[in-house]
């Protein structure tokens, strides 16, 4: 390779340096060190005239390595390597410091110390640049593709944007039917409408305020979609953007392509079986179908329920010869790029909470049970009735939080069980105006548009509300009533409710397959086993699993105004992962030297990404490697590995050493030198932003940047005290902040272990200390150098 | 309650340091205690859910003044069904430790310090009960190792309790 030019490039950002620093001084120490071949200063680099003084010198071949000291953090350094880019030279020949937020405005009081401080940081940036190497893109296949797990109301939604954008979508349901939990909720807060109700796919030929049924929308003559009921997700393999899919498919036994829907194999069918779909309020055949009808319009055979060959009387009375008994399981493999899981939630079983006698007093039922019941087209026809006697249900009491902001079952508020139940509460009301109604509550919750008002009408309607939890549902045998033990708390009086139904608002869990899928996809799940986001607050549909997006239920309950929103947005992110049909990446990844792995298998633990596996090597031996696809360059797998035989493409091993040495190589001040090492997250943002609001803070403290807190090693901070620092400072995210989720934990563990290290080598542990810093808490940053400082000058000079 | 008496955080930072109080702040005030309670079925004068209210607000006085935290029968049930796993019957005894501490005992509970720190038992025998064991054909009450339970009381610091009448005060 062509030995390194280094050009310098030194703004003044209108006087701010020159007012403090010593710039002649500064150029002429700058001009004398090794391999710098171009000076240049002016009031700013970053855009205009300045820029144009870079790209020269990089188009004359002046330089080869371009070092600015601008004053814009971030902004700057992207706008100067594109253009050094568009200029001819790799971007990442580029090395940008911040000689005001970092040294003139801190450190204002000393100009001399400070101007010494800033030959350091130009020292340390040139020195770095003249070992920087240029970084290739790389181009990975995108499968333009979409797996869709769940076909419930979020994953058809999610399903129905991608495939009207052209996305060959598959959507996988575990039932035989779609429509997930919605299906069976029959009626919608907050538009009081049919739950099975969608937006009617292809806005080109329909009026945008067409909504129909699910089975009369035509959602499943949608072009690209492909639905796939019956089904479940059983292994993945291949890479984000190129996933293979393998999917099991039970069998219906019944002809999808045949099947007329007459109900003559129903009406012959002689097993009944508790119906699922309705609550177990009603019986059904073993060979079934859903009612009214979903998708698809075609009936299937319960094989645990079906006699098969020993009965048969369906394939004798089918007209349509659509009986196949058959019929085998399949495997089906799909080529992907993305995957959306949209695997819903489901009701709690209350019965573990022996006080409410759920499944032992027929009577006691959740809200699920009485929303088939109040279904026109349910086990009751719309008639709420004792399931105990099938006698017409007049007194109706609720008991709200039922395993829900529990902490001996589910800790967490289900977040729309006050709604079902005010809804339900409302319906009941106004169709048979003289039920006693009564809600036992512990907290209304109603934060949404409009749904207060559920909240007003029922109080119109003469629901009736008791602040207080139950205690116990006791059963009456002589009348066949239960009585509901609760204190009504504003009154402070012990009740006695008589009630012929009641009803649980059951806490909402995740989907019983969660666990088994996440395993299945890499996925992580959050402590009440919903699948885990990656950032709740940017990122609520993306996961850790780059090309994998999740939405709706599966992530937590959530009414369905707040499902589409999150099924959309699962949709618009694999659309937009998967847009160009290629993903194309800088490989500013981690590289392992396979001379020096010594398989000890840490880093594929480490590696918050999934992005090290171990390949078979020969004598049985493993080596690690990193997906560069996968890889975020965090360089929490170099923190770790023992050996060091991780690097990072953009941060080598040789570029550290070489800046902790220059950093520490100039003092200039009277104190003890100190170098803070910072991770380019929040903790070099709090020292940006310490400095741009002007706090102060002595000069003796050099920083040195790093991707991730978690990329420090012991060895990094042994050097700096070699190398002449009398303290280290390691400034990281807040440990549930970091933004590689672990890399500021791990920090905090090493520091803690390093500081025993340092104690056994005679070495004051004072001497290290990690901060958990924000963009917000410059301030701290500011008074932790202070302190720091102050500490070490009473421990004295380092003695090694 | 007195409607003028301000809330303060102290008291339950003080429960909260005390043993068996640690769980009181996560009391949402549900009542599943109060309808659980067989004492409040009975008398309107003890509601465990008030008692934790009250404490909570800072009530100091009212909470350890009254003979209501001395009601509580110890039988667990809102213990066993509080959605919130406060600990509330353990609650219950880190107030009336605070309530001891301060001389704050009723009057019964003082006379059972004080008989079991003379006789080694929590109620003296008469002559009455020993004629009535005879009666009922039980055998006659052993004397008790009121020493050893000297020595227990001292070295668990039982005996330094402000509780009048355990000096060997009448009562």
């Amino acid at each position: 390779m062509e030995a390194a030019k280094v050009g310098v490039f030194i703004a003044d950002c209108g006087g701010q340096i020159s007012k403090v620093l010593d710039i002649e001084a500064i150029t002429n120490f700058v001009k004398n060190i090794d391999g710098v071949a171009f000076v240049a200063r002016n009031s700013e680099f970053w855009r205009g005239q300045g820029l144009q003084i870079i790209v020269e010198a990089v188009k004359n071949k002046k330089i080869n390595r371009v070092v600015v000291a601008e004053s814009i953090p971030k902004i700057s350094e992207l706008a100067i390597t594109k253009a050094v880019e568009e200029a001819g030279l790799n971007p990442y020949l580029v090395e940008v410091l911040d000689l005001k937020n970092h040294c003139a405005w801190p450190h204002r009081d000393a100009p001399l110390e400070a101007t010494e401080k800033a030959k350091a940081l130009l020292l340390a940036a040139i020195e770095k640049a003249k070992l920087l190497e240029p970084i290739e893109k790389a181009e990975f296949p995108a499968v333009k593709s979409v797996l869709v797990i769940g076909g419930g109301i979020a994953g058809m939604q999610a399903a129905e944007d991608l495939a009207e954008m052209d996305f060959q979508v598959y959507l996988v349901e575990r039932e035989p039917f779609l429509g997930g939990l919605a299906a069976m909720a029959g009626h919608f807060f907050p538009t009081d409408d049919c739950a099975v109700c969608i937006q009617s796919p292809d806005l080109k030929t329909i009026s945008r305020t067409s909504r129909k049924c699910v089975y009369r929308s035509g959602f499943s003559e949608i072009p690209n979609l492909n639905i796939l009921t019956n089904s479940r997700v059983v292994k993945l393999e291949g890479a984000p953007g190129n996933y293979k899919v393998t999917v099991e498919r039970k069998p219906r036994y019944v002809n999808e392509k045949k099947c007329v829907a007459c109900d003559l194999c129903a009406s012959v069918c002689p097993v009944e079986v508790p119906d699922e779909y309705n609550a177990k309020l009603k019986t059904r055949k073993a060979i079934y179908i859903n009612k009214p009808l979903i998708y698809p319009p075609v009936y299937v055979i319960d094989e645990e329920a079906c006699k098969f060959h020993d009965c048969a009387r369906c394939v004798e009375v089918c007209p349509a010869k659509a009986i196949e008994l058959d019929q085998k399981p399949e495997k089906v493999t799909l080529n992907v790029g993305s995957i959306i899981v949209a695997t819903g939630f489901k009701e709690y079983d209350p019965s573990v909470i022996k006080e409410y006698h759920y499944g032992e007093y027929p009577d006691v039922i959740t809200h699920l049970e009485l929303a088939r019941m109040l279904d026109a087209f349910g086990p009751t026809n719309g008639v709420i009735i004792k399931p105990s006697d099938k006698k017409p249900a007049k007194r109706i009491v609720f008991i709200q939080c039922v395993g829900s902001r529990d902490r001996r079952w589910n800790p967490y508020c289900s977040s729309i069980c006050c709604m079902i139940s005010l809804k339900h509460a409302i319906m009941i009301k106004s169709a048979y105006p003289d039920a006693d109604v009564t809600i036992c509550y512990i907290d209304m919750r109603t934060a949404g548009r409009g749904y207060e008002k559920y909240y007003e009408r029922a109080r119109e309607l003469g629901v009736k509300f008791v602040k207080g939890r139950p205690s116990e549902i006791v059963h009456d045998p002589s009348a066949n009533t239960l009585i509901v033990e609760v204190e009504d708390e504003l009154l402070r009086r012990l009740l006695e409710l008589e009630a012929d139904l009641v009803v649980l608002a059951t806490a909402m869990v995740p989907s019983e397959d969660s666990k088994e899928l996440a395993g299945i996809l890499g996925l992580e799940l959050d402590e009440d086993g919903f699948f885990k986001e990656y950032n709740a607050k940017l990122r609520p549909t993306e996961t850790k699993r780059r090309g994998i997006f999740i939405c709706g239920g599966a992530t937590f309950p959530k009414d369905v105004p707040t499902t589409s929103i999150h099924s959309h947005s699962a949709a618009l992110k694999a659309a937009k992962f998967l847009l160009h049909g290629r993903i194309v990446k800088d490989l500013k990844v981690a590289f392992v030297n396979e001379e020096y792995c010594s398989n000890c298998q840490i880093c594929p633990v480490t590696c918050p990404y999934g992005a090290i596996t171990l390949v078979p090597k020969e004598n049985g031996h493993f080596v690690a490697r990193v997906s560069a696809l996968i890889c975020e360059g965090c360089g929490i797998c170099v923190g770790t590995c023992p050996v060091g035989a991780i690097e990072l493409t953009h941060l080598r091993q040789n570029q550290i050493q070489t800046q902790i040495r220059a950093l520490l190589s100039i003092n200039g001040t009277s104190n003890p030198l100190i170098l803070a090492i910072s991770c380019s997250e929040c903790g070099h943002t709090a020292v940006d932003s310490s400095g741009m609001s002007m706090m102060r803070y002595p000069a003796n403290v050099r920083v040195l940047k790093v991707p991730c807190a978690g990329m420090v090693q012991v060895q990094h901070i042994l050097e700096a005290l070699k190398a002449g620092a009398q303290g280290v400072m390691i400034v990281g995210c807040k440990p549930d902040g970091c933004h590689y989720e672990v890399g500021s934990g791990k920090a905090q563990k090493k520091v803690e272990m390093a500081k025993m290290l340092l104690k056994a080598y005679g070495i004051e542990p004072e001497r290290l200390e990690m901060f958990h810093l924000i963009y917000v808490e410059g301030d701290r940053f500011a008074e932790a150098a202070r302190i720091m400082t102050e500490n070490l000058k009473k421990l004295g000079p380092l003695r090694l | 309650m007195a409607a003028q008496e301000r809330t303060s955080s102290d008291f339950t930072v003080e429960i909260k340091q005390t043993l068996g109080g640690e769980s009181i702040t996560r009391c949402y005030q549900c009542g599943t205690c109060a309808s659980s309670c067989p004492v409040a079925k009975m008398t309107d004068r003890y509601n465990p859910r008030e008692v934790i209210r009250l404490a909570l607000l800072g009530q100091r006085e009212n909470v350890l003044g009254s003979d209501t935290i001395w009601l509580c029968a110890s039988c667990y049930q809102c213990q066993e069904r509080c959605p919130q796993e406060v600990e509330i019957a353990d609650v219950i005894y880190a107030l009336r430790n605070i309530a001891i501490r301060e001389g704050k005992v009723p009057k019964i509970y003082a006379e059972f310090a004080a008989t079991l720190t003379r006789d080694g038992r929590l109620v003296s025998m008469s002559k009455f009960l020993e004629k009535k064991r005879i009666e009922y054909g039980l055998p006659p009450l052993k004397p008790t190792g009121v020493e050893a339970i000297r020595k227990i009381l001292s070295a668990t610091g039982f005996d330094k309790l402000p509780i009048s009448g355990m000096k060997g005060e009448s009562t």
